[in-house]
């Protein structure tokens, strides 16, 4: 790996909860294939979803859909489409709270799933903290070495454009 | 999947709106963007800058055929996809000769057992082949012990020579004798249909691989000369036997082209427009035609096949797993 500096942000932190080989794979820019049907939709919603201008807050280089202020302090929500992902989900969230406690500043998170009508809270505690700092780590770990960890086929596999990467 | 869209016609080529349209004296046709993979020029066809500066934006690649069916060269758009690792791989098994041999070998084994596939369907349904087919086999055993370029190249070369002398038994048609094989020009018409489809198989392959992060100008049976492609030669070599051949059998054997669609143009011999037309449609439809894929767990197109080798070499390059070529099972 070029010795550049890597900067683990939320996109990795998401990864590293779905595949650990697509976290290898986004790290050395083996990007994904583009004519994939989920990757075309993906890139269809994305711009459909600006045309409709969604409210996003923008903090640095998160972005938030979402940020209220209750009596304990700032809340920042997230809305996804299906609760699929959640762990995935969870700890992005957390790694944004992170950094915006590094900020300084103290928030609390929610996952939002309109479709279920499905709520979720996401606060900091330490072990959270101590979870994440473990998934930074090993995300460089993943990252530098030098080849990508093995494939291994699960569910999201059928859904994923890396799949004819991985299964040819 | 996106379409390979084939022009014959004179005529220009514009952006209109959002839409890619060719006008001709005989039509006028709008063609989606989002629909189109590449495009394949014939004809005498015109163009400007705000043409290619869409193509480019779109990624669309257009390969260009001269009047004699030759192909010429394509607008490649700025790579889309970059990976720093895969590129410095790419190049380190290129400088690195066992690496480079390794590869190449793989290569030649995969055109050469393909040849060997087709050999067999022929010998099981005419005869007459199996001398050939014990050769190929020979020389196919014999690739191990090839631990330079020229040698490799010399054996494939040995394969091909035999396995073409025996297409007057697979065409059984004498309007289309082999005789020897010639290019530029092809001096006759079976040579002609072997070339085109060959440099049709070309720039198919270049298309994949630009949907890959591999540079198609490092090459490793090929030399790579930074000013031209050579990887795309290399794959092809795999692909030809099951794909092109393939097709020229069974547009020989249908008798869908026959020597009333050639004419003779100075030295040598060309495919007028309709048999290209046929040409083109059957090697189209044979692309599209699906197999069933293990690993995949679906069936896949040929087409598509074609990306898969390309993401096996990639694996291969980034030390992942040991390229192996893809063989047609029958
Ligand atoms: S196909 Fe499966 S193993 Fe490969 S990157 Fe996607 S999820 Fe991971």
């Amino acid at each position: 790996m070029p010795d550049n500096e890597i900067n683990v942000g939320g996109t990795l932190i998401w990864y590293y909860y779905v595949c650990k080989r697509e976290v290898w794979l986004m790290g050395r820019q083996i990007t994904a294939d583009q004519d994939d049907t989920n990757v075309i939709l993906g890139r269809f919603f994305a711009e459909q979803s600006y045309g409709r201008e969604k409210k996003e807050i923008a903090f640095g280089h998160m972005k938030f859909d979402v940020v209220r202020k209750d009596r304990h302090g700032l809340v920042v929500a997230e809305v996804k489409k299906s609760s699929k992902h959640i762990k995935s989900a969870k700890m992005q969230l957390a790694f944004y709270l992170w950094e915006l406690s590094q900020k300084g500043i103290k928030a609390r998170g929610e996952l939002l799933f309109p479709k279920e009508k499905r709520r979720e809270l996401v606060e900091l505690t330490d072990e959270l903290i101590d979870n994440l700092l473990e998934a930074k780590r090993d995300i460089l770990r993943i990252i530098y070495d030098s080849i990508p960890p093995e494939a291994e086929k699960k569910q999201i596999c059928r859904n994923c454009a890396y799949a004819e990467f991985c299964w040819s | 999947m996106k379409k390979t869209i084939y022009i014959f016609n004179d005529g220009q080529l514009k952006r209109k709106g959002n839409t890619l349209y060719f006008e001709s004296e005989e039509q006028k046709k709008y063609l989606p963007v989002e629909d189109v993979g590449e495009l394949m020029v014939f004809g005498e066809v015109s163009l400007n800058k705000k043409f290619l500066e869409f193509a480019s934006q779109k990624e669309i690649i257009i390969h260009y055929f001269s009047y004699y069916g030759y192909y010429m060269g394509s607008f490649y758009p700025r790579e889309h996809l970059n990976s720093g690792h895969m590129i410095l791989k790419q190049a380190e098994h290129y400088l690195d000769e066992e690496e480079r041999i390794r590869i190449a070998r793989q290569f030649v084994s995969g055109a050469a057992r393909n040849i060997r596939q087709v050999l067999r369907y022929y010998n099981n349904r005419v005869g007459g082949i199996s001398e050939t087919l014990n050769r190929v086999d020979e020389v196919i055993m014999s690739l191990d012990d090839c631990h330079d370029i020229s040698r490799l190249m010399a054996a494939e070369g040995n394969i091909r020579d035999r396995y073409y002398r025996v297409f007057d038994i697979i065409t059984r048609n004498p309007d289309f004798p082999f005789e020897e094989r010639s290019r530029r020009p092809p001096r006759n018409h079976l040579n002609t249909l072997i070339s085109f489809g060959n440099s049709l198989m070309y720039t198919i392959v270049l298309s994949e691989i630009y949907r890959t992060h591999l540079d198609p100008r490092i090459g490793y049976l090929h030399a790579t000369n930074f000013r031209r492609f050579s990887l795309n030669l290399d794959l092809a070599e795999i692909f030809k036997p099951i794909i092109v051949d393939r097709v020229i059998f069974s547009v020989l054997g249908k008798k869908m082209i026959t020597v009333n669609d050639f004419e003779e143009e100075g030295e040598g011999i060309m495919m007028k427009d309709r048999a290209r037309k046929t040409f083109v449609q059957e090697l189209d439809a044979k692309l599209k035609t699906t197999i069933k894929h293990k690993g995949i767990g679906r069936p896949v197109s040929y087409r598509r096949i074609i990306r898969l080798e390309l993401y096996k070499l990639e694996k291969h390059l980034i030390g992942e797993k040991f390229y192996e070529p893809f063989i047609a099972q029958w």
